[in-house]
């Protein structure tokens, strides 16, 4: 978690960087990926085997991409859903990218724009603690279709 | 709200409306169309015009199939003249009720209605009977019965010589409902430690279970699953029958209502936490912060 949040306080000094290849245009270079001495090197953060974070830094933008830990196959579907839901409302979240990087779960966006418009630390405190909130919330989920499946069956056979 | 009603509550209310207002008033005329679980549909009319009388007809795709376990004679058994000996064209069974020559007693004609809205049950209950009846002759001789009660989804009904196994078929539509209606199965299957009374249940995904291995027709794929129940005598002696047969008929509807209400459940929990995301990631942005309000001594107010 640490290591996320220092990399991230690291990293999140973006400012604004006209496109050197089309002039009057401003585009996040680490989704372009046109000009290599733009980019900083991509960093890997892994909280466990199947579970980490990639964040790929640039000088106008950064992206993180998490992968979520899902253990069986009903934690798949609820962060299937769950990512889904939150990438749909993508525009009110600003940082949020619509399409997760190939093999993560969700991806966030942030450029210049978007650090010149909030506060630095408090995105970083966000990205935080959405990492956090985001397992804790598919754990709820799974508990509360047990429980369900369980009161259900329970109700169904005590009438025999 | 857990478990699902037996009786169709249209039928129900229609019927108490009207026998309620044939003791006083003159009778309205009444044409109700309503579906039912597993594509039955019920139809309530005056016939030919005639106020005085209440039809209820009922179709269902599968009546073939039931009838050859006398279901007619079942019928007649419990609703006796009611019953009428052609059933309306396009239905399958009807039932006639004069509002004129109703029992004067309320509560018996609250049972009326009451075994009226229960059609649908009596038609399924006739399988039931019979091989329960099957059972405890000892005659195991019997084929297996086949119904086909919906589209896709077959019920299997069997007699032999210590019990009587129910298999039903049924088909997830969405992947999803395949994950949790799993979780549901692997509880029903569990569940019967609680109590010692219920029947066992066991639940086989995408293959059918091995009594059914070598029947034609029984399906196999991602989406079919199995669920098998084991009933006992103890479950159909004349006290339990009716309860078993009220529940084991409507096991069906009653798992994907409760895998749908999940859904929504998870559903309704997410919208929730997308919008405390959204709340937090807004304390980020400066601007949103409160404007202080100022007001000078002369009463002039502007935004700092």
């Amino acid at each position: 978690k640490n290591q996320v949040r220092n990399t991230l306080d690291a990293t999140l000094n973006l400012q604004s960087f006209d496109s050197q290849l089309v002039e009057r245009h401003n585009k996040p270079e680490v989704e372009l990926k046109t000009s290599k001495e733009l980019l900083l090197t991509p960093i890997v953060i892994p909280k466990s085997e199947t579970e980490g974070v990639l964040i790929e830094p640039s000088v106008n933008s950064l992206r993180i991409s998490i992968k979520i830990k899902q253990s069986d196959e009903i934690e798949k579907i609820l962060t299937k859903k769950f990512t889904r839901f939150l990438c749909q409302r993508a525009e009110q979240f600003k940082i949020l990218r619509r399409k997760p990087i190939e093999g993560y779960d969700i991806s966030f966006l942030i450029t210049n724009t978007n650090t010149e418009q909030m506060f630095k630390h408090k995105i970083i405190d966000f990205i935080i603690s959405f990492l956090d909130d985001i397992d804790k919330e598919i754990n709820d989920m799974k508990l509360a279709v047990n429980a369900r499946a369980r009161s259900t069956a329970e109700n169904f056979l005590k009438n025999f | 709200m857990i478990l699902l009603e037996i009786e169709n509550r249209v039928v129900r209310e229609t019927l108490d409306v009207r026998f309620a207002t044939a003791a006083g008033s003159k009778p309205e005329p009444v044409t109700v169309i309503v579906a039912d679980f597993d594509g039955v549909q019920y139809h309530i009319h005056n016939p030919g015009g005639d106020k005085t009388k209440v039809q209820v007809s009922i179709a269902m795709k599968f009546y073939k199939e039931l009838e050859q376990f006398s279901a007619l004679d079942l019928l007649r058994a419990e609703y006796g003249d009611h019953l009428c000996e052609k059933a309306e064209n396009g239905y399958n069974v009807s039932l006639i009720y004069d509002l004129t020559s109703l029992p004067a007693d309320p509560a018996a004609r609250d049972l009326l209605s009451k075994k009226a809205a229960s059609l649908k049950r009596n038609c399924f209950a006739t399988v039931f009977m019979k091989y329960f009846e099957w059972q405890q002759s000892g005659e195991t001789e019997h084929k297996r019965a086949v119904i086909h009660y919906r589209d896709d989804e077959t019920m299997y009904v069997e007699a032999q010589h210590d019990r009587v196994t129910v298999i039903f078929s049924t088909v997830f539509k969405d992947e999803d409902d395949i994950v949790i209606g799993k979780v549901f199965m692997q509880e029903f299957k569990e569940g019967r430690k609680a109590t010692g009374a219920n029947p066992q249940i066991l639940f086989s995904h995408k293959n059918p279970p091995l009594e059914l291995q070598k029947t034609p027709g029984a399906r196999s794929g991602d989406n079919i699953g199995y669920i098998t129940f084991v009933l006992f005598p103890r479950h159909f002696t004349s006290a339990t029958r009716d309860n078993t047969i009220n529940l084991i008929h409507t096991l069906r509807n009653y798992l994907h209502y409760h895998i749908k209400c999940t859904k929504a459940y998870i559903h309704s929990r997410m919208r929730a936490k997308t919008t405390e995301f959204l709340k937090v990631l807004n304390r980020a942005r400066p601007d949103s912060d409160s404007k202080a309000q100022k007001k000078t001594i002369t009463g002039k107010t502007f935004n700092k």
